[in-house]
């Protein structure tokens, strides 16, 4: 499709939707949960990734919250109702939009290392890595998520720790329905948690995996919220529950230390722009890497006859898992913590740099090897997870992304608290030498990557994905679905995805959705691509929560992806 | 004694039981299998590891070895297979589909040459089918003597058609929890 007629296309959808009465879905998912499906507000929205949590960061809202009020109100929500994919054992990064001021800055509450983090901490251990990075008291980061929405709730916020944590602390109480998804997941990661959390935890039903339809509780995590607004965010980091956490992780023979938590920082930081087409995108700097990676792919596929090719065709598929297989040559050269390490991230987001990318980019082949990008050093300066979106009547916006790494992290759960413990020490490289390798209170490289895409100066789109290193693969898919192929907000999150990436310079498959036609997967094996095909709609791909602003006719669009169980809710 | 002799008692047993758990809430302890018992999953999901834990709570003598061989039925009286793919599950043991399924063939082979009954659980529910799932059961499945499966799993009939077909007593509840009573009840 010619991009002037799915811009048309896209006009028209628009303008029928918006002839039609405006019947607000608050929380009332489509029946068939996969068909493309825009959530409508005219005054705030927020989407996130559990029909309750979407609800409180509504409810917030409509009770003059701002923003930022909502996001963390929406925050504690899914700590208590979606709590194996973030909650205050994690970490996260949230990107603000003061609509006042016409301001974008960044939240990074980011895990840190513990003090006594070495670069060798896995390596020698000697024995199945995986286990050490991800289920033992080893795999702990020190958490950020609390420091982090206190300090957005102070500064930019209106409202109290303990009014964001009040719907939280409800659903935490009251318990929900168990959905097909969170049954799936508890299912996937029933050896970790009877392992670490053991039989009579909350989060095993009985000491069995929770099936669709039974009810969840956590009154001890209830109990643990109650206790942080009361005493404060202190009480975390330097009270009770900071023995407890302690405690925990030693038990799992982990290193972390009361002074690990009593000297965590959440930090602000000044966003990463760049322009893709007609829009200019604000995202996360590293230690966050979605962002950046986002910017790379947009730069590459930027000149390239995406509308010529069309969706998910084989050029189409080909150049871009190409893309990204050089992005992650540069990823695993360049990424690492920006406090200890430089990365050039002026030189990674350059045109220039596409445009090299670009020309090594054969449109009959792949690549024979996937080398990183060099640049000169003397021109930089040393510098599985949930989204939330939120607007509110001002035009204040968060895009704030969060996560404890795997589903229900490491399975491990500070005695009687109730919440579980991130994973997040995964996320460093197991090569000593990598830059990204742990050393002492550095962030290890996450590949979040909320973000704010304006269009002549208004923001227009907001975006953020769970999935790990499929992240920044997705969000562009998103991006590119919506700008070059005209497709609606939601059509845009449900369409195929697909990914690939390059792991010391060699190809790794190409994983697709099974919904891409078998022609085009035989296609892409002619061209030397490797096919690994995943469920319909796979979680492997995240989960996708947008929001699309369309100021002339004041009506804010959420789309929110069924690969989970998100959901918009405005008003 | 010959399988086909056993099978036949089995069934007419559980056939009973089925009623008697119907009608009843006590539960029949009618023995059918022997102890101790091998677990292991078709498929490499953690429905293998919540059943030992149910296994546990029937307080029977069984042991769950993930990647089971012929060697491992040395000394077993039964041999319960556990339905259920899982791609992580597998992804993360390292195995492809083919390796897993040509382990089960061996050891349903070597079960057969031993004399050791096999009996089926598929506790995943209807999340639990899929391709590979439904392969497993239709390849597995027939050699079965008894299978116990949670409701949501069969609700397209698929365990009640080989069942039915194959003449292997079938007993289907509600949750997982309530796997516990037959499974007690299925062994001496």
């Amino acid at each position: 499709m010619k991009r002037s007629a799915a811009w048309a296309v896209l006009i028209a959808a628009l303008f029928l939707s918006s002839c039609r009465p405006q019947k607000l879905q608050v929380s009332e998912p489509p029946q068939d949960r996969h068909a493309p499906f825009n959530y409508v507000g005219q005054k705030g929205m927020v989407v996130a990734a559990h029909p309750l949590a979407a609800r409180a960061g509504l409810d917030m809202l409509k009770q003059g919250g701002n923003a930022v009020d909502a996001a963390v109100a929406t925050a504690f929500a899914l700590n208590a109702a979606e709590p194996f994919a973030s909650g205050i054992g994690g970490g996260g990064f949230m990107v603000i939009y003061l609509a006042k001021p016409k301001k974008v800055t960044t939240v990074n509450f980011r895990e840190k290392a513990p003090a006594a983090a070495t670069p060798t901490m896995f390596t020698n251990k000697g024995e199945t890595l995986e286990q050490w990075r991800t289920e033992r008291g080893t795999a702990v980061g020190v958490p950020g998520m609390l420091a982090g929405w206190s300090y957005a709730l102070k500064k930019y916020g209106t409202r109290s720790l303990a009014e964001a944590a009040r719907k939280g602390i409800e659903i935490a109480d009251g318990g929900f329905t168990v959905s097909p998804t969170f049954s799936t997941i508890n299912k996937d990661e029933y050896e970790k948690l009877l392992k670490n959390a053991g039989e009579t935890t909350c989060y095993l039903n009985g000491g069995i995996a929770y099936e669709p339809g039974d009810t969840f509780k956590n009154p001890e995590l209830a109990k643990t919220l109650r206790l942080i607004t009361t005493k404060g965010i202190r009480e975390f980091y330097g009270g009770e529950i900071a023995q407890k956490i302690v405690a925990a992780v030693r038990a799992k023979e982990g290193i972390m230390t009361l002074k690990d938590l009593a000297a965590y920082e959440p930090e602000e930081m000044v966003p990463l722009e760049a322009t893709y087409k007609d829009f200019t995108i604000y995202t996360l700097p590293p230690p966050g890497s979605g962002g950046l990676h986002i910017l790379q792919l947009l730069n590459i596929v930027e000149a390239w006859p995406l509308e010529t090719w069309g969706h998910n065709t084989v050029a189409y598929i080909h150049h871009l898992s190409e893309a990204m297989r050089f992005i992650f040559a540069d990823r695993e050269h360049y990424l690492g913590d920006p406090d200890f390490v430089t990365i050039p991230v002026a030189g990674l987001v350059s045109k220039d740099h596409a445009r090299r990318i670009r020309e090594k980019i054969a449109s009959d082949k792949t690549a024979a090897v996937y080398p990183y990008g060099e640049f000169d050093p003397g021109q930089e300066k040393k510098e599985n997870t949930t989204h939330v979106c939120v607007i509110d009547k001002d035009g204040n916006i968060v895009s704030l992304t969060q996560s404890i790494n795997d589903f229900f992290g490491t399975g491990i759960v500070p005695d009687g608290t109730g919440f579980l413990l991130n994973d997040h020490m995964a996320d460093f490289s197991t090569n000593p030498k990598s830059p990204n390798a742990p050393h002492p209170s550095r962030r290890p490289v996450s590949s979040m990557g909320p973000l704010i895409m304006f269009k002549k100066g208004e923001p227009f789109l907001v975006l953020g994905s769970p999935g790990g290193t499929r992240i920044f693969s997705s969000l562009a898919q998103i991006i590119i679905n919506i700008v070059d192929f005209g497709m609606t907000l939601d059509e845009a999150i449900e369409a195929p995805r697909f990914f690939s990436y390059s792991v010391a310079g060699k190809p790794r498959p190409v994983s697709v959705e099974s919904r891409i036609p078998e022609a085009t997967l035989k296609a892409l094996e002619t061209l030397g691509h490797q096919i690994a095909v995943k469920e319909d709609y796979d979680k492997y791909f995240g989960g996708a929560q947008a929001l699309m602003i369309l100021k002339p006719k004041k009506i804010i669009l959420g789309g929110a992806d069924s690969r989970r169980d998100g959901v918009g809710a405005g008003y | 004694m010959k399988l086909a002799w056993k099978k036949t008692i089995l069934s007419f047993l559980l056939a009973c039981f089925a009623v008697a758990s119907h009608s009843s809430t006590k539960q029949d302890a009618k023995t059918l299998f022997e102890q101790p018992a091998l677990i292991t999953s078709a498929g490499q999901s953690a429905d293998g590891l919540q059943a030992s834990v149910l296994a546990k709570r029937a307080e029977l003598r069984a042991e769950l070895v993930k990647f089971a061989s012929g060697k491992d039925l040395e000394n077993r009286k039964t041999l319960i297979l556990v339905l259920g793919a899982s791609m992580k599950g597998l992804g993360a043991a390292g195995i492809d589909t083919n390796k897993e399924k040509e382990r089960i063939a061996q050891l349903l082979a070597e079960a057969k040459k031993k004399n050791i009954p096999l009996l089926c659980l598929h506790i995943g529910g209807e999340a639990r089918r899929g391709q590979l799932t439904d392969e497993m059961i239709g390849d597995y499945l027939p050699s079965a003597q008894a299978a116990i499966v949670v409701k949501s799993g069969n609700k397209d009939g698929i365990f009640t058609k080989i069942c039915k077909d194959k003449h292997i007593p079938l007993i289907e509840v509600d949750k997982v929890l309530d796997v516990v009573g037959p499974l007690k009840a299925a062994f001496k």
